[in-house]
């Protein structure tokens, strides 16, 4: 298990973290989610050892982490880096020794890799010869080949046609089956709500908002409503009683319930106004959640 | 770790282009040099072409050789010529280097010092000779005052062929020492900023400590230019023996010995201070002017060691020795010269090792300091700050 506990970092007077702490269990996906500046590259790099910070430690399977852990740990960097004149193969053989594997085994395991990623073809080519995406590939190979047991990947998805971030999805359920921890960050919020075992959100270096998705979306205790007729008119909805409207998605109303507001009623209204197709009561998305808490 | 790292570097580099087209044209220039001299150059004597007329042509024509005879590696060919005119349009086609006669000596543009001896020498025989018998000399008393037995020479500190050959052995290897140190030192610089510039120094930071990646590059790239600069003295040396361009020395064994062992102290001297160099830049094009401070040391030194070869136990000479980066040059040209004692080469060696582990310590906190800065050009003494902060223990882990 990874454990950030009260990380604290400043760069002069700015605060890039301020006493962040959260947890990565083995076999787990941690979402990371802040706006940019927010502090989620500097605690990645703090895990990595890459940055040391003010206060707080890093721990990892319940005591400090070494420089023998860390070269164990899976990373991949916000800005991505790769030898360009290096062929994929030898590249990935030279990270996978570099994390401890000797070079025999180094050679197999990193052949295994770009193969299952799909780059089998091309192993032998420059890396500056491939593809955008492939070079994402070969990225992805060079945090996974010497099989970490913790992941640290600052925004994997960025830069990923859906095809692209449904494979790379499916590559680290594959990790999260082998017992591997990691830890992403990411601005699509939909993707992390879908992905994540548990998230954090944090804000000018400090969590504001941290446990298992659904937790952290129903953290607020208010529940949100979700209504469409099949007329499609929503004008039905201003004025009621017990709930407000807090937005449209596309011909669905958004309403909130008001302290001691009844869901029946809003449906009685709603079907007074006609037949309803969709009637929904939900916690708010974690995209709605963050916008509130980060504006809070 | 540290062998790992240097092992790329050695992989790398020899498959880059960059490597094989700088060893192919260094390959080029030094078997040109070894070889050129012993085809340009001719140990023959110099032979004049010179044509005699009128009266006592006979008597001139049998003086030249043995003038000839006096001279240094000088020998000459005689033609008898019908009159001047004759002379005159042989001169002109370049048949002949000069023609004597009648008091006159006829020459294209001017007599020079080697044929104005051979010419005037002959003729103030001639004409003395005519001069001597005219006032009833003996014909041998004539030849004991035109011809007397040349002096012997007895030179304190003879110009030998050997001193020669060992002034040009060590001033190529200087050359070449120079080189393999700018061009080598440069690829530590550029290996460096090379791996900011692609961002994989993020990765590489993450699996390793700075002082170890460092280390890692300057050995590995500091082998290479040690075995290319072993192979090729090795071949320059070969092939000039082969060609005879020069009689190697005895002690060029030893020349070749110290050259080579001052590149590793240079490189390691040097390849530090390029690191730095490569550190405080974040993209190739802003290493011209991180290195240009360097690459002004590395060239005043080279002038120094040029310097050095002229006086060797000159003021610049004396300095040198003891400056940490201009040591390295001038240090195989003062011992090849016999100018240094043992006592002073320790003394210099001592100062360059010291210089070497400061050089380290610096580059290894500025590389640490600057390499995750992937933006801009970054001043020496923020990359240091930097390194306080978020600095790892530099040497071992």
């Amino acid at each position: 298990m990874l454990e950030l506990n009260g990380l604290t970092k400043r760069y002069g007077d700015v605060v890039a973290l301020d006493g962040l702490s959260m947890k990565v269990p083995p076999g787990r996906i941690h979402g990371f989610v802040g706006r940019n500046g927010a502090g989620k590259t500097t605690a990645m790099r703090i895990t990595l050892g890459l940055a040391s910070a003010d206060a707080g430690e890093v721990q990892w399977k319940g005591r400090p982490v070494t420089i023998g852990d860390r070269r164990g740990f899976g990373y991949m960097p916000e800005e991505r880096g790769l030898y360009p004149k290096m062929t994929a193969l030898d590249q990935i053989v030279y990270f996978a020794r570099l994390s401890g594997m000797g070079g025999a085994k180094a050679r197999t395991e990193a052949t295994a890799i770009l193969d299952s990623i799909g780059l089998g073809e091309r192993i032998g080519e420059p890396v500056e010869r491939l593809s955008l995406g492939n070079q994402q590939r070969c990225q992805l190979a060079a945090a996974l080949v010497a099989s970490p047991e913790l992941l640290v990947l600052d925004e994997p998805f960025s830069g990923l046609d859906p095809v692209g971030v449904d494979a790379l999805a499916g590559v680290l359920r594959t990790q999260l089956d082998r017992g591997t921890a990691v830890m992403y960050s990411s601005h699509q919020l939909d993707l992390v709500e879908r992905l994540s075992d548990e998230i954090t959100i944090i804000d000018k270096g400090r969590v504001v908002a941290s446990g298992p998705v659904a937790a952290v979306r129903g953290s607020r205790g208010v529940d949100q409503l979700r209504v469409a007729l099949e007329s499609g008119g929503t004008a039905w909805a201003e004025n009621l009683s017990g709930a407000k409207v807090v937005g449209h998605d596309g011909d669905e109303v958004v309403l909130e319930l008001l302290p001691g507001g009844d869901d029946q009623a809003v449906l009685d209204a709603a079907r007074q106004a006609g037949r309803v197709r969709t009637f929904r009561r939900e916690a708010p998305s974690l995209t709605e959640l963050f916008r509130e808490v980060v504006s809070a | 770790m540290v062998r790992l790292v240097a092992g790329r570097e050695i992989r790398e580099r020899i498959r880059s282009k960059a490597f094989k087209v700088s060893t192919g044209v260094s390959l080029v220039f030094i078997l040109a040099i070894a070889i050129l001299p012993g085809i340009l150059s001719d140990d023959g004597p110099t032979t004049y072409d010179v044509g005699v007329f009128g009266g006592g042509a006979e008597q001139l024509a049998g003086r030249l050789p043995l003038v000839a005879e006096l001279g240094d590696n000088l020998a000459v060919e005689v033609r008898r010529l019908a009159d001047v005119a004759e002379g005159q349009r042989l001169v002109e086609s370049g048949d002949l280097d000069a023609a004597v006669g009648d008091g006159q000596v006829v020459v294209k543009k001017e007599l020079g010092d080697r044929l104005g001896f051979l010419v005037q020498e002959a003729n103030r025989q001639v004409v003395g000779e005519a001069a001597l018998a005219g006032a009833g000399v003996r014909g041998d008393v004539v030849g004991r005052v035109l011809m007397p037995q040349p002096l012997d020479v007895r030179a304190l500190d003879p110009e030998s062929k050997a001193d020669s050959d060992r002034e040009a052995l060590v001033f190529f290897g200087t050359i070449l020492l120079y080189g393999q140190l700018l061009g080598f030192g440069y690829w530590v610089a550029s290996g460096v900023v090379e791996e900011k510039a692609s961002r994989v120094v993020e990765i590489l930071l993450a699996k390793a400590p700075p002082g170890q990646l460092l280390a890692g590059k300057v050995i590995g790239i500091g082998v290479v230019g040690l075995v290319q600069l072993v192979g090729f003295v090795t071949l320059g040396l070969l092939t000039a023996a082969a060609s005879g361009s020069v009689d190697l020395p005895p002690e060029t064994l030893a020349v070749a010995v110290q050259v080579v062992g001052w590149f590793v102290l240079g490189f390691a001297f040097y390849a530090c201070l390029f690191a730095v160099g490569g550190a405080l830049a974040s993209r190739v094009e802003e290493l011209q002017s991180t290195t240009t401070p360097l690459t002004f040391l590395a060239m005043g030194s080279f002038f120094a060691a040029i310097t050095t070869g002229g006086d060797p136990s000159g003021p610049v000479a004396r300095v040198a020795t003891y400056l940490p980066f201009s040591a390295p040059m001038v240090l195989p040209i003062r011992v090849a010269a016999g100018e240094v004692s043992l006592p002073q080469v320790l003394v210099s060696v001592a100062i360059v090792l010291v210089s070497i582990v400061a050089v380290m310590t610096l580059a290894a906190r500025v590389y640490a300091g600057g390499a995750l800065h992937l933006r801009g050009q970054l001043k020496l003494r923020n990359a240091l700050r930097a390194s306080r902060h978020d600095g790892q223990p530099i040497a071992t882990g």
